[in-house]
């Protein structure tokens, strides 16, 4: 499912079984941290609750967010950038999100494609500054991020935008939470998959078949391994980091709508460090930092690996200060069992 | 825009009542300048502080208010001191984000005669004319017996701290302990969710899946208590578990109640009223106490309708 770029096995001078290949994958390693990951849950299972599914449905629900924003990491990571301003988008779509829909009562029809495209124009902004002016990618989209962030508090008066609207005399009364929260923030085959869950694997899929079925794919893997060949080769260099960029954006959008959906209001300070947390889960699917290889099943590895971790944690209770350290050790502890190729 | 409006107008308007009042009598011409210093306006809690201080601000004609807002930032609110002492307003008021970088700022200008009133957080020492806080000890604790009571002094509960390196979020959880100490309730569940809501929820997902019985969620402030619900809510639980929490922030935990979301939320005072109160009564050369207690009310589905009831100071 990664998309990696491979060498054509016929040519290797001494072609290896099959099987030894697949050992070596990036996806094969990431699957066997992420097992690992799986088989401390089944240690430490907080008195048998991670034995049961509702565990594993909220633990893939309240990673779906971070997921998302990964996706769109990825393909950004892959051109050899990064994107440092999708927890701000996040925001300032959650919050224009929340007062489109409960406080202007805007039909979702609207209010969704609405919100895709500010988050799409704030990435393809960034992506655009970055292309023509040739900037370092961290520094444009740090200024996004400031920017962004500053929007979501102007648009919100520095307010959570909640279902508690004030009147003209100053006293507050409150509206029903829109139908389109509810539908985001519920669950499908019987109570056991969260559409946000769903919406995080839709993602999923449309940037694998971006990064691997499309031309466009092949673009951004080019321009990461290589930018002034790719240039040379004919790439429409420009073109394709603004697309990048602008998908970061559209995916940072769709996880605005999820996380005001789920918190039943636009927090303007929510998302906060989120795109850390985004970045961590690329790089620990195996994905390189510095460009060009990786792909979109290694940061659903990733996703799930972060995810678990921060489950097993919670459902064992234990304390905030061993919660970090443990998770800093466990990080470290997945990312070099990546690194030993078998 | 909205910004600038928001400040034009009512300072406009502030002159205007204080041009047609000085026509009428002579001696009230005095506008006295105030400068706000908040430590963070990202916290909603703050946000109404600052509301609070404007809606009683702005009763007052012979008051002019700068507000400022640090964002986090102890050396930015540093410099706003001192741009007010430089600026020569009449009085500050202060809602430090530290005690140590702020003492000696607020020191300095107490120094050149600007009289100073701190809000919420401390400065070390006595250089300063009025400190107006509440205490979140006490409120844990009176929360804590509320809990007692209801629950028939025997019960599961469940505790959502706030960031346990800030001390609200340990005052709250050392009050509560004290407050359920002696009686059969006992916590199952702990966990730092930092004051968010969604990390709230997904502690108490944990919680839900771990326990079949959980009789009361006693979270350290609204929001966590939301997400709390919110959880189970989404396991199909929310009927059999009370939600309590914290701050009872009009637009938030009051809602909460009104909504039946919330069984209570135990108000935590801005002080923003109470200090422009005080900061009149200095102005006008009167004696003030150099430190006040504000009380905390209970609100609850009873008697939210008629603005909750005081919990009191008792011990």
């Amino acid at each position: 499912m990664s998309g990696e770029l491979k060498s054509i096995p016929s040519l290797s001078p001494a072609r290896e079984a099959w099987w030894r290949e697949a050992l070596r994958s990036p996806i094969f390693t990431a699957a066997v941290a992420f097992g690992l990951v799986l088989v401390l849950g089944l240690i430490f299972s907080g008195d048998g609750a991670f034995y049961k599914w509702g565990t594993h449905r909220d633990a893939l629900r309240q990673a779906s967010v971070y997921g998302i924003l990964a996706c769109g990491m990825t393909v950004v990571i892959i051109t050899a950038g990064i994107d440092l301003s999708v927890g701000s988008v996040l925001a300032l779509v959650a919050v224009s999100f929340s007062i489109l829909s409960i406080h202007w009562g805007w039909s979702p029809w609207v209010a969704i494609p609405a919100c895709l495209a500010v988050g799409t124009a704030c990435g393809a902004v960034t992506g655009g500054i970055i292309a023509r002016f040739a900037i370092q990618p961290f520094i444009v989209t740090l200024s996004m991020m400031v920017f962004a962030r500053g929007m979501a508090k102007y648009v919100s008066g520095g307010m959570k935008v909640s279902t508690a609207v004030q009147g003209a005399n100053g006293t507050y009364s409150y509206v029903d939470v829109p139908e389109i929260f509810r539908l985001i923030d519920s669950r499908l085959l019987g109570e056991n998959l969260s559409v946000v869950s769903l919406i995080f694997l839709a993602c999923v899929i449309l940037s694998w078949i971006g990064l691997s079925r499309l031309r466009w794919g092949r673009y951004v893997y080019a321009i990461g391994g290589n930018e002034a060949a790719a240039r040379l080769s004919g790439v429409p260099v420009g073109a394709m980091k603004v697309l990048a960029y602008g998908l970061a954006g559209l995916f940072a959008a769709v996880a605005g709508i999820c996380q005001a959906a789920q918190e039943q209001q636009g927090d303007p300070e929510t998302g906060m460090a989120y795109e850390l947390s985004a970045i961590a889960i690329v790089v620990i699917g195996g994905t390189n930092l510095m460009g060009g290889r990786g792909g979109i099943g290694l940061t659903l590895l990733g996703t799930l690996i972060i995810g678990y971790i921060e489950k097993i944690l919670s459902i064992n209770a234990v304390a905030e200060a061993n919660r970090l350290m443990l998770t800093g050790v466990i990080i470290v502890a997945a990312v070099l069992i990546q690194r030993r190729r078998v | 825009m909205r910004a600038l409006l928001g400040t034009t107008i009512p300072i406009g308007m502030a002159l205007t009542l204080c041009l047609t009042a000085s026509c009428e009598r002579k001696a009230q011409t005095q506008v006295f300048t105030i400068g706000m210093s908040q430590c963070n306006l990202g916290e909603p809690w703050r946000v109404q502080m600052n509301a609070d201080v404007k809606t009683a601000a702005d009763k007052h004609p012979s008051i002019k208010m700068i507000f400022k807002d640090a964002q986090n930032d102890g050396l930015k609110q540093r410099a706003h001191v001192e741009e007010f002492v430089s600026a020569g307003v009449d009085l500050i008021i202060i809602s430090p984000l530290e005690a140590q970088p702020l003492t000696k700022p607020v020191a300095k200008a107490m120094d050149v005669g600007i009289p100073v009133i701190v809000l919420d957080r401390r400065v070390r020492g006595d250089k300063y004319t009025c400190f107006i806080g509440a205490d979140n000890k006490q409120i844990g604790r009176a929360a804590g017996r509320w809990i007692v009571k209801q629950l028939g002094g025997k019960g599961k509960v469940v505790e959502l701290k706030g960031l346990m390196t800030s001390t609200p979020g340990q005052d709250r959880h050392t009050g509560f302990r004290a407050g359920i100490e002696g009686s059969e309730i006992e916590v199952i569940f702990e966990a730092d969710m930092k004051w968010l809501e969604g990390k709230a929820r997904g502690e108490m997902e944990s919680a839900l899946a771990r326990f079949d019985e959980i009789d009361l969620v006693y979270a350290h402030n609204d929001p966590g208590a939301h997400g709390a619900y919110l959880a189970a809510k989404a396991a199909g639980r929310e009927k059999d578990i009370m939600f309590v929490g914290i701050d009872a922030l009009p637009h938030e935990g009051i809602i909460y109640v009104k909504q039946g979301i919330l069984d209570a939320t135990f108000e935590y005072p801005t002080c923003g009223k109470e200090a422009i109160d005080i900061a009149l009564k200095i102005l006008n050369g009167e004696e003030v106490p150099k430190e006040i207690t504000l009380g905390s009310r209970l609100f609850t589905t009873e008697n939210v309708e008629a603005g909750g009831e005081p919990i009191g100071s008792e011990p």
